[in-house]
């Protein structure tokens, strides 16, 4: 055979399409065999940088499979593969010795000659593609270039599939991340929408919705800059940190606070907008702050849609600004919040006062899901966006003037204060006089200590607390699921006497399924 | 979390204490180790001012049955300022504090 059709032949068999239906890993183990064989080597392996490009890694080796087993990594710019990486360019050594090359597995296994190539893709450097003998060697330029063949095919492969990872990644990082259901509030309706942008799909736009312990709720809706996997998967940090702040904090602008500083200090180079609001238990007040965020709509039966007026803070990871400001917004029976993303107005070649007149046309204070749709048909419809969109409305269902109070917690003591700051503004939402909210937090008090102290054994349990505004009159229960001991000590026989002193009625229903206890308090008693 | 937070003025052979926030199960015995060491044996009089105190339960009102009827044994005159319509006066009456120690709506000035 000629050399010419042996060389034909060599890349033939590096090039071969017929590799390409195999899975990533099977062809570059298949590829790296086909590569030693044909230039008689004894290793061959692939190093590729790590996210942070400031090492190699070792992801396939033939000879060699140890290099992988161990994870071996490298730092750009030094020894063999460091080198290669960083200059670009082929490097040839015929005698290995202890200075030029860094791998130890390459010395134990006694490697005598190396010839390495840089992978590179798009005119980014991916990786190395190196082989080696245990006899010394001398690789002629042939042999170089035939690496090289090899190692573009690896490099291309290993780019698709490196995009392909990262797009089917931040699609399912996102997924998970969006709440599947939105949680079942009383006396708040929710509907939310996330719509993927055209060019490339996810970006690091979030929604989220909470309850909190004290019986508020929490919405957030917020756009971490960039695109892609990165932005995902910072935006899941932030909704995650946003959370635990959350359960810490009841102010809104504190909240964000918090957010900015955690931003500043473990993102480096990420900036987000955020709005974070607050409804009281009673659902009839919000509170929220602004970083940066598009303000909301907001709409009520008597009035027409409109974009809140609310002072607009810095987005988190921008510097230290000025202090955050929290607004307090009444919301009347059936008044609707819209929150949403840029990616929902912003439209090329046309103003965002467009798109925002537009926005506080198509709300209204119907059913959420038909809002939802509604505003999407108006500002979306058949357009191709190219920003991801992410939306969420809550409406205060109309008819109810005082929503239910719901709250469970563990039934531990430090569970007492929450069940109290629920049940203080749930009062004051009822316009409770003070003689009653006296009777009502400490009846209501007893019941709650009681469950903390029997109810469980130390497993622990949870204590549910509802309270009920109708005809005047409000009726609380405190539930717990355990099995009830009978009360310890003369200060619980105290607590009971207290309790019933403190209701117009009180009964202790106990089961199987645990205890409860009603409490009734008319909220003004008749005189004498 | 609840918090109660402790003050105590001490003047010669009288101390006044306020108690302010909130007591209940998680910090009673709490409470109770600041109210016990805030009150030496040599002293003629306590007033304790529940004017700052937004919620008292029942384990709360143990610690001051159990603090009068210390104090009576040890002779030491014990005076408590709970406003009138506050929840501290609510619960003390309910339970029958007054018949141990009366209740005064305003907090009288330190002498």
């Amino acid at each position: 055979m000629s050399s010419g059709e042996d060389r034909l032949r060599r890349i033939e068999l590096v090039t071969d399409t017929a590799l390409a239906h195999l899975a990533v890993e099977d062809l570059l183990d298949e590829l790296l065999e086909r590569v030693r064989s044909l230039l008689h080597a004894d290793t061959a392996a692939v190093l590729l940088l790590d996210p942070s490009s400031t090492h190699l890694v070792a992801t396939a080796a033939r000879g060699i499979e140890e290099e992988v087993r161990q994870g071996v990594r490298i730092p750009l710019g030094q020894g063999f593969a460091g080198r290669i990486a960083a200059e670009r360019r082929p490097v040839v050594i015929e005698q290995v010795d202890h200075a030029n090359v860094l791998n130890p597995i390459l010395r134990e296994k006694a490697v005598r000659s190396l010839l390495g190539v840089p992978l590179i893709a798009e005119g980014t450097v991916l990786g190395v593609l190196h082989v080696g003998t245990l006899t010394t060697r001398t690789f002629v330029d042939e042999d170089a270039e035939l690496l090289q063949l090899a190692a573009d095919r690896i490099a291309s492969m290993t780019r698709t599939h490196l995009t392909e990872l990262d797009r089917a990644t931040a699609a399912a990082l996102q997924r998970s991340l969006m709440p599947g259901t939105l949680p079942a509030v009383p006396g708040l309706e929710l509907a939310a929408r996330y719509i993927p942008g055209d060019a490339g799909g996810l970006g690091g736009d979030w929604y989220d919705v909470f309850t909190l312990p004290s019986g508020r709720v929490g919405v957030v809706i917020g756009d971490v800059v960039g695109r892609g996997l990165q932005a995902a998967v910072v935006m899941g940090r932030l909704r995650s940190a946003l959370r635990a702040f959350a359960l810490e904090e009841d102010d809104p602008a504190e909240v964000l606070e918090r957010l900015d500083g955690n931003v500043q200090h473990f993102e480096d180079g990420v900036m987000a907008t955020v709005l974070y609001a607050v409804f009281e238990p009673s659902m009839e007040r919000l509170a929220l702050s602004t970083a940066g965020h598009l303000p909301p709509v907001v709409a009520s039966p008597s009035d027409h849609a409109a974009l809140l007026e609310v002072p607009v803070d810095l987005p988190v990871g921008v510097s230290v600004g000025p202090p955050r400001r929290t607004t307090v917004v009444d919301l009347p029976p059936g008044g609707l919040l819209f929150l949403y993303t840029d990616g929902l107005v912003e439209r090329r070649r046309r103003s965002l006062d467009v798109g925002l007149d537009l926005l506080t046309d198509a709300v209204t204070v119907d059913e959420v899901e038909t809002v939802c749709s509604t505003v999407l048909g108006r500002l979306v419809g058949s357009e191709h966006v190219t920003d991801d969109v992410a939306m969420l409305v809550a409406r205060r269902l109309p008819g109810e003037r005082v929503v239910p109070l719901d709250v469970v917690l563990p039934a531990v003591p430090r569970s007492l204060a929450e069940v109290r700051s629920a049940l203080r503004r749930w009062l004051v939402a009822a316009e409770a006089p003070a003689d009653a909210t006296a009777d009502l937090l400490v009846a209501c008090g007893e019941a709650c200590s009681n469950v903390v102290e029997h109810a469980y054994g130390p497993g622990g349990g949870t204590v549910a607390v509802r309270a009920v505004l109708e005809g005047g009159e409000v009726t609380a229960t405190v539930r717990d699921n355990g099995q009830w001991r009978s009360a310890r000590g003369e200060g619980r026989g105290r607590g009971t006497t207290l309790m019933r002193q403190c209701c117009d009625d009180v009964d202790v229903t106990t089961g199987v399924a645990g205890t409860t206890v009603t409490l009734r308090r008319r909220l003004v008693r008749e005189a004498g | 979390m609840t918090k109660a937070t402790v003050l105590v003025s001490p003047d010669h052979s009288r101390v006044r204490i306020d108690l302010g926030g909130e007591i209940d199960l998680e910090n009673a015995a709490s409470v109770e180790e600041q109210l016990a060491a805030a009150i030496p044996n040599h002293l003629s009089a306590v007033t304790l001012d529940l004017s700052g105190l937004d919620y008292i339960d029942s384990v709360g009102l143990r610690i001051l049955f159990a603090l009068a009827a210390r104090l009576e044994v040890l002779q030491i005159e014990l005076q408590v300022v709970a406003p009138i319509g506050s929840l501290a006066r609510r619960v003390l009456e309910l339970s029958g504090f007054e018949a141990i120690v009366a209740l005064d709506p305003k907090r009288t000035a330190a002498s």
